[in-house]
């Protein structure tokens, strides 16, 4: 006998309504299941009703005047290799390509790596930087917030429980980079991350932090420490100095405080060279 | 639930009775469907010994409900000799003589296969290397994989 039962709804509406007709507590949402069929192999997760997105249409990629909007579902791997990607918006380009392999990629999904939410995701940094909204719908219509209120702790977000996430929605392009350190290049976990980009609208830097628990967070008074479009060395300095302090930074297997103390300004300052440099970073 | 499931399975029609909503794709080939060829290493999306075709894209077995490829055109090592770009793949491995154990030569052929399919023969061999990212081998080093992907690529223009 199966474990649980795997229900595909054809439409948006019968997604909604079939989350409605069953408890939270019993069921869960199946995107590419990079995350949920390990969650259900350890028993963190143990539904008994699966609602697969598979049917739903929203493995899009939109540019609306020269912005992006990407379906919950689109794979990662779809938007890796979207050229236009790489070149507006570089950081995401660049996180994208830090998710496991090829072939996991290709079952991956944007919407389920915000859902999921983890410490250690590689997307939601760069989300933060480039000021990107989530979009939900849910049984009364649809609804939008930025990833930045959208998030409210490790594995906690402001996701109702009939609500699913339609798309991720990322206003102008901007000059941008991600940098992770890890010991292994791949398969492994990043010791810290940092996201920076720089807003041609806002005349103003975004940085984030990821790697740590509890949540990536994004860092204003080292942002704004960075001042203009091109800081010099006295404001990378000022930057570091104040990134070095701003962030519980923590020891764990992966890292110890210190150097990660030491990272954080490392990786602040290549990432904004990279970013204006448009470098060939990640 | 258990129901049965429809797919193109290496170029052919098939049905399948009786998939459980719970089953993996790799549980499905390797114990229903009696197609040893994909391999479990690690059964939590880390090794690539799982890696199959799903219309043409690598993905891991081990990682996907067999119900989720339903309709789809799913292809196996099994099925290699038939597809161009598997065949390929093949041949070189076994020129070169890439493996050792050749337990995870299944996986190195479908992904390499499937990277063929989506960059081409001439795409830069770094795409190619770094595209194995997610396939270990625990025989080789590594040294004969690399000369196999420089042997089935073509030197671009
Ligand atoms: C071997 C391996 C390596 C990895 N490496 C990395 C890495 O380097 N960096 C990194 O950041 N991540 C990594 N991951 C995790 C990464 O694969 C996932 O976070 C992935 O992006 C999740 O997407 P999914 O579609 O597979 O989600 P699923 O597993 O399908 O879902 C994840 C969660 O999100 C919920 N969900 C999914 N879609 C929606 C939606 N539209 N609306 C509401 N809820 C939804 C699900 O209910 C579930 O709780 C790795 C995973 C594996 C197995
Ligand atoms: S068995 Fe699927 S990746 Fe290892
Ligand atoms: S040849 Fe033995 S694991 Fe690769």
């Amino acid at each position: 006998m199966a474990s649980f039962e795997l229900l595909t709804p054809a439409t948006v509406d019968a997604a909604i309504a079939t989350l409605r007709a069953i408890e939270p507590a019993r069921r869960v949402v199946l995107a590419g299941g990079t995350d949920l069929l390990l969650d259900i192999d350890d028993g963190r997760a143990a539904p008994s009703q699966v609602i697969s997105l598979r049917r739903l249409p929203w493995r899009t990629l939109d540019w609306v005047e020269g912005s992006l909007t990407v379906g919950s579902t689109l794979a990662l791997r779809s938007l890796e290799k979207e050229p236009e990607v790489a070149r507006r918006y570089p950081a995401l380009a660049q996180a994208v390509r830090a998710v496991g392999s090829v072939a996991l990629r290709h079952s991956a999904t944007l919407g389920g790596n915000l859902a999921r939410a983890a410490p250690a995701s590689d997307l939601i940094p760069v989300l933060l930087v480039l000021d990107a909204e989530v979009e939900l719908v849910g049984p009364t219509g649809s609804r939008s917030l930025s990833v930045d209120r959208f998030l409210v702790a490790s594995r906690r977000t402001a996701i109702a429980p009939d609500e699913l996430i339609r798309a991720i929605r990322f206003p102008e392009p901007r000059p941008s980079a991600y940098l992770w350190q890890r010991v292994r290049r791949v398969h492994d976990i990043s010791q810290l991350a940092i996201a920076v980009a720089w807003s041609p609208d806002r005349k103003t830097w975004r940085v984030a932090v990821g790697g740590i628990p509890p949540r990536s967070v994004l860092l204003p008074e080292v942002a704004a420490a960075l001042g203009g479009e091109r800081p010099g060395s006295s404001e990378l300095h000022t930057a570091r100095a104040r990134a070095s302090r701003a962030v519980a930074l923590v020891a764990d297997r992966r890292a110890s405080e210190e150097y990660r103390r030491q990272l954080v300004g490392v990786l602040l300052e290549r990432a904004v060279r990279s970013a204006l440099g448009g470098g060939a970073a990640g | 639930m258990s129901r049965p499931i429809e797919l193109r399975l290496n170029g052919r029609p098939a049905t399948i009775p009786d998939v459980p909503d719970d089953e993996r794709l790799l549980d499905t080939l390797r114990w229903r469907l009696d197609l040893k060829g994909t391999k479990e290493g690690c059964r939590t999306g880390g090794c690539g010994a799982c890696t199959v075709l799903v219309d043409g894209r690598s993905i891991l077995a081990c990682l996907a409900l067999t119900r989720e490829v339903e309709g789809t055109a799913v292809t196996t090592i099994e099925g290699s000799a038939s597809d161009p770009d598997l065949a390929r793949v093949r041949a070189a491995f076994e020129k070169v003589g890439a493996l050792q154990c050749g337990y995870c030569t299944p996986g190195f052929v479908m992904t390499l296969g499937g990277l063929l399919k989506e960059i081409g023969r001439s795409a830069p061999i770094d795409q190619f290397l770094r595209g194995l990212d997610g396939n270990l081998c625990r025989c080789t080093g590594y040294a004969s994989i690399v000369r196999a992907v420089a042997e089935m690529r073509e030197p671009g223009p």
